[in-house]
């Protein structure tokens, strides 16, 4: 699966996993595989209990359809069907896609840009940086949202006061056009720091043989960046991508918590997981809301693996 | 990587279990980075201006959470009004509907905490059973456990309230803790970590020993896995702290909100028709209280979750 | 089924009180299981079970989110000391019926009384949700609350009583006496008034409108449509529903805000967010209009530093020839869930509370919500309060006679979460937008019939 793939474009400093104990006699490797199972079993069990049922119950719920007058009755993949021709759905993922194309980047950029400076040692009070760029991650995005909301006021927020004060309007924040970016930012503001902390933990366990060779060939800082650092920590990047792309589709609690003061720019159906809701508990529908769900489950490995394989394919294409 | 020639496993893994993970050695120790770097104010300028905008959204919580209602509206939102409410604010959000804060307080620290810890034991076990071992299903159990991470979180919620509100879990704290437990991206994690910092021939002395399997990952593997345990558990700890979707669904009482439902809960009795409060202040200066817990746990613990980064943790 | 059920019931079947009794264990029975149909027309309950019943030791849930109504509730338990309370707020309007909804269709964890707003009963009942109150009740108790309001709760064929009302909304408006007597404006009586005072208003001083229109507030849009003699929903009590929000009533409500809005002559703010709050408190809108009878006190908290400056009067009509007419705006009831276990405790305590003349003077006065009853309604400790906001004058004076205009044959459709939902995606982002909300209605239409008929309905 995806995941399990991003560990295959092996960096140079990654170790392979060691296959354990071939050779043990039969006794011994079933005592293995007994201490294995038993490891394993109790996140095994939670994981069963928790993820696996639910899914599987929500798959079941999918093909039922329940009218408020007439009950329940099985029908196949009609929600399915429905739900490639709904525009509400169809919007909403469009607008994620484009989420992602915009944000994504820019966050993960930022964050590389941040992780290589702290790496390079170049900054004075790195340490206060460092945490101070981190900060927001502890910050629940109910709160982070509710905050942000505050400062995007169009009348009493500190950037149209300023605006105010010097005569000019301040950009309408949580007007059509710009609640994307808004949204956007708000969550930039949350995880720029969670991924640079990933990246930056990668970068400082580069082994330190990689960089003598650059330096013996005298290369520059932004050069031994480009050529040695990113390919180096790959992984990470790509680690860090993919659950950019998971969260982005999964988009939910910033718009929903911003709908209560812009509530005819963000929709019902503004993000999938925001029109699955709604669909659940305004709409009350709850089989189509969980295929739906399930749609959404493809897109995002869908998009996920593109990542994996876009990057891949640069990589073959780079040597 | 160092290597251990001692012939007596037990001295050698005594010995090892003091001692920082190999991997941390070579970092330090590594050319590029003792070769002094010239430091930049121009870029450290620069960062700071990045670190105002990350920070700017703190202090205006900080400056907010010292207005009156009134205050808050009329004056300027990033500097301090002329009298300060604080201590009034606090008040009010410790006595508002017969002191619930705290309660909410108190739950998110026990929904967060009982399911960091849980979840992180789990998945060290987990991953330290996928990473060490080769036993039938394995690899097709860890891919099944891979995909789990894509699944939008709607697509279980749902179907999950039914089935515990079948079970009677619903408005129960076990309702938030449980589902909270699985986490397959720890699992991921501690695989990967594994991996790296519990070196093979650690085990292979101590089964020379003669210790069992559950003995050599409980006595000898998980001290070395700490790192990367409190990595996962710090993790799981944001991520139970933050959660807002779940308790939402499954709980009903607000004496078992955490502090997340229960403010936003606040924020929404703004907004409605008969019996609205406008309580904009209290759930300004009660958000602002509720981030604290969490910025000291990342300071406090902060040394361990960079070195479980660092030391394999994310680097695949 | 409760111990207490159990041991009630068995007292009951040993007393051998006759058929009214063994039709009562009926009913009680088929409250415990969730989900059993109910028996066709109950008997009532006589006197002596009722009081049977209140001297069991009882636990009652109770999810309402009216702040500090555990007033009323202790009030309740004085005069029943065996039944206990428990008084759960779940959060408020959409998140209180996502819960409830929740626990419903899982079939446990629902309360045993629950707060319903008027246009969401109808669909409890359709769920099969709700306890028909008629035999728990003395007849005579619809006598007791205003006619109109009394239709609220009521099956459409009105064989059936869901729930208790608990408080109305009769519209009215809310203005600035200060703001309009600067600019010459006298209080518009008239729609025709009003948009002509908007303009004057506004082209006076640019800063100020003379009101506000929401657009993510279906409930003030629809009590609009009530007030212009549009009857946009209904529904038979089984498959049939009526829709019909692009009438001609409809079309020039919804004709008279455009004009309004694309001239630039109110403002289009959401209500109930920090922004119209202040709006509210600052000057920015001279006149809430169209409010409720809710509106006076929530004012005085939100907007205290324009003590004295606030007057209220009558809804400006659309016919100033006939007598005035009004419509409600928000107001909320008691129901019984099917599902509990103690039918007969429940019952009374959602009458109680709702109908005691100390209890409902209180939530009138303590809790402020506007009253339903009669006897609170001309209850002089009520009705002469003259509270010094409104310079004296006595606003509930001039709600409770607004309350007599109120057309009683205003129906709801039984999925008013969804009808409204559609609602404001289209109407209310017509009017955010200053767009076409005309042509709005008809998507709305178009969005209600398609839902119908996807849930099993015909429409009409």
């Amino acid at each position: 699966m995806t995941a399990a793939d991003v560990r295959q474009p092996q960096g140079p400093a990654s170790t392979p996993t060691p296959p354990i104990r071939r050779r043990g006699p039969s006794p011994m490797r079933r005592r293995e595989n007994a201490a294995a199972y038993i490891l394993i079993t109790p996140f095994v069990v939670v994981f069963a209990l928790f993820i696996v049922v639910p899914l599987v119950f929500s798959g079941y719920l999918s093909l039922f359809r329940d009218q408020l007058v007439g009950g329940t009755t099985f029908v196949a993949f009609d929600n399915y069907t429905r739900a490639l021709t709904d525009s509400s759905f169809l919007t909403g993922v469009g607008r994620m896609a484009v989420f992602l194309v915009v944000q994504v980047p820019i966050m993960l950029g930022l964050a590389l840009a941040f992780a290589l400076l702290l790496d390079a040692g170049v900054l004075y009070l790195q340490r206060f940086i460092r945490l101070g760029i981190f900060i927001p991650y502890a910050v629940p995005s109910v709160i982070a949202a509710l905050m942000w909301g505050y400062l995007y006021g169009p009348d009493f927020g500190p950037a149209a006061q300023i605006a105010k004060n010097l005569g000019i309007s301040a950009p309408p924040f949580l007007s059509q056009h710009w609640m994307l970016g808004s949204i956007m930012n708000i969550v930039s503001w949350e995880f720029i720091g969670y991924n640079m902390i990933i990246l930056y933990a990668a970068l400082r366990s580069i082994p330190s043989e990689l960089f003598d060779a650059a330096a013996v060939d005298g290369a520059g800082r932004v050069r031994t960046a480009w050529s040695i650092k990113i390919p180096a920590i790959r992984p990470a990047i790509i680690l860090t991508a993919i659950f950019s792309v998971i969260g982005s589709f999964q988009l939910f609690n910033e718009p929903n918590l911003l709908r209560t003061i812009a509530p005819n720019v963000i929709g019902i159906d503004y993000t999938p997981n925001m029109y699955a809701y709604n669909l659940a508990f305004i709409n009350r529908d709850s089989n189509y809301a969980a295929a739906i769900a399930f749609i959404l489950g493809i897109v995002i490995m869908v998009a996920s693996y593109s990542v994996q394989l876009s990057t891949q394919r640069k990589e073959r294409a780079g040597r | 990587m160092t290597t251990h020639s001692a012939a007596d496993g037990s001295v050698l893994t005594d010995s090892l279990l003091d001692r920082t993970p190999p991997r941390q050695r070579t970092r330090k120790g590594r050319a590029y980075s003792a070769d002094k770097p010239r430091r930049s104010k121009v870029l450290t300028v620069v960062m700071f201006a990045v670190l105002l905008y990350f920070l700017i959204p703190l202090w205006w919580l900080l400056v907010a959470s010292t207005k009156s209602n009134a205050n808050l509206f009329s004056t300027f939102g990033l500097w301090f009004s002329s009298t300060n409410s604080l201590w009034v604010n606090i008040q009010t959000v410790f006595t508002s509907d017969n002191g619930v804060y705290l309660l909410w307080l108190r739950n998110s620290l026990v929904y967060s905490v009982v399911s960091a810890v849980g979840s992180a034991f789990l998945a060290t076990m987990a991953g330290y059973a996928f990473a060490k071992y080769r036993f039938p299903g394995g690899n097709a159990i860890f891919s099944g456990i891979l995909g789990a991470i894509m699944i939008p979180m709607t697509a279980l919620t749902i179907p999950t309230y039914l089935l515990f509100a079948n079970a009677g879990l619903t408005n129960t704290p076990w309702a938030v803790i449980l589902p909270s437990l699985a986490s397959p991206f720890g699992v991921y994690l501690m695989r990967v970590y594994a991996a790296d910092s519990v070196d093979e021939t650690l085990i292979e002395a101590a089964r020379v020993d003669g210790a069992g399997e559950l003995r050599i990952f409980f006595r000898v593997a998980l001290r070395l896995l700490t790192p990367g345990m409190v990595t996962v558990l710090l993790f799981a700890l944001v991520s139970t702290w933050n959660n807002y979707f779940l308790p939402l669904i499954m709980l009903n009482s607000p004496e078992l909100y955490p502090l997340t439902v229960g403010l936003a809960q606040w924020q929404a009795t703004a907004a409605g028709g008969s019996g609205s409060r406008a309580l904009f202040s209290s759930v300004i200066t009660g958000s602002f209280l509720s981030i604290i817990p969490l910025v000291i746990a990342f300071l406090f613990l902060q040394r361990y979750w960079q070195s479980g980064l660092a030391s394999g943790a994310v680097k695949g | 089924m409760s111990r207490t059920t159990i041991t009630w019931r068995r007292k009951a079947m040993g007393l051998t009180a006759g058929m009214a009794v063994a039709a009562l264990a009926l009913t009680a029975c088929s409250g415990g299981s969730s989900g059993a149909k109910a028996t066709g027309s109950a008997a009532a309950v006589s006197q002596a079970d009722i009081d049977k019943a209140m001297k069991t030791p009882t636990k009652l849930t109770f999810w309402t989110w009216v702040p500090d109504i555990q007033n009323e509730v202790k009030l309740f338990e004085a005069a029943y000391p065996a039944i206990t309370v428990d008084v759960v707020n779940v959060g408020q309007g959409a998140d209180h019926y996502k819960k409830m909804r929740s626990a419903l269709q899982a079939g446990k964890g629902a309360p045993d009384v629950a707060q319903i707003e008027f246009q969401h009963v109808q669909s409890f009942a359709l769920g099969d949700n709700l306890l028909d109150l008629t035999p728990y009740i003395p007849a005579t108790t619809g006598a007791d609350y205003v006619p109109w309001v009394w239709k609220q709760v009521r099956s459409t064929d009105g064989s059936k009583i869901w729930s208790i009302p608990q408080d109305s909304g009769p519209m009215g408006q809310l203005y600035r006496d200060d703001i309009l007597k600067a600019h010459n404006i006298a209080v518009p009586t008239t729609w025709d008034q009003f948009a002509t005072a908007a303009k004057t208003l506004h082209a006076a001083d640019p800063n100020v409108y003379l009101t506000n229109m929401p657009g993510n507030d279906m409930g003030q849009f629809t009590a609009m449509l009530w007030q212009a003699g549009a009857r946009p929903f209904g529904w038979n009590g089984a498959k049939e529903v009526t829709i019909n929000v692009a009438s001609k009533e409809a079309t020039k409500v919804a004709q008279y805000w455009q004009d309004l809005i694309k001239a630039g002559d109110v403002s289009v703010d959401p209500d109930f967010t920090d922004t119209w709050y202040q709006g509210l408190a600052n000057g920015k809108y001279a006149d809430w209009a169209p409010t409720a009878a809710w509106a006076p006190v929530f004012l005085q908290g939100t907007a205290a530093n324009t003590s004295g400056l606030w007057r209220a009067a009558n809804m400006p009509q659309w016919d100033a020839s006939g007598s005035p007419v009004s419509a409600n705006w928000g107001g909320s009831s008691d129901a019984v869930m099917k599902s509990t276990q103690n039918p007969i405790a429940a019952a009374q305590l959602a009458l109680w509370i709702n109908h005691d003349p100390a209890s409902t003077l209180m939530l009138a006065n303590k809790q402020f919500l506007f009253p339903t009853t009669n006897a609170t309604l001309t209850n002089s400790e009520f009705s002469d309060l003259a509270p010094a906001f409104y310079g004296g004058q006595k606003v509930n004076q001039v709600f409770a006679d607004i309350s007599k205009t109120v057309p009683e044959d205003f129906s709801w459709l039984p999925f008013m979460d969804y009808a409204y939902s559609a609602g404001q995606e289209s109407v209310g982002k017509a009017i955010a937008d200053k767009g076409d909300v005309v042509g709005a209605l008809k998507t709305w239409q178009d969005a209600l019939v398609s839902y119908a008929k996807q849930q099993g309905f015909t429409v009409k």
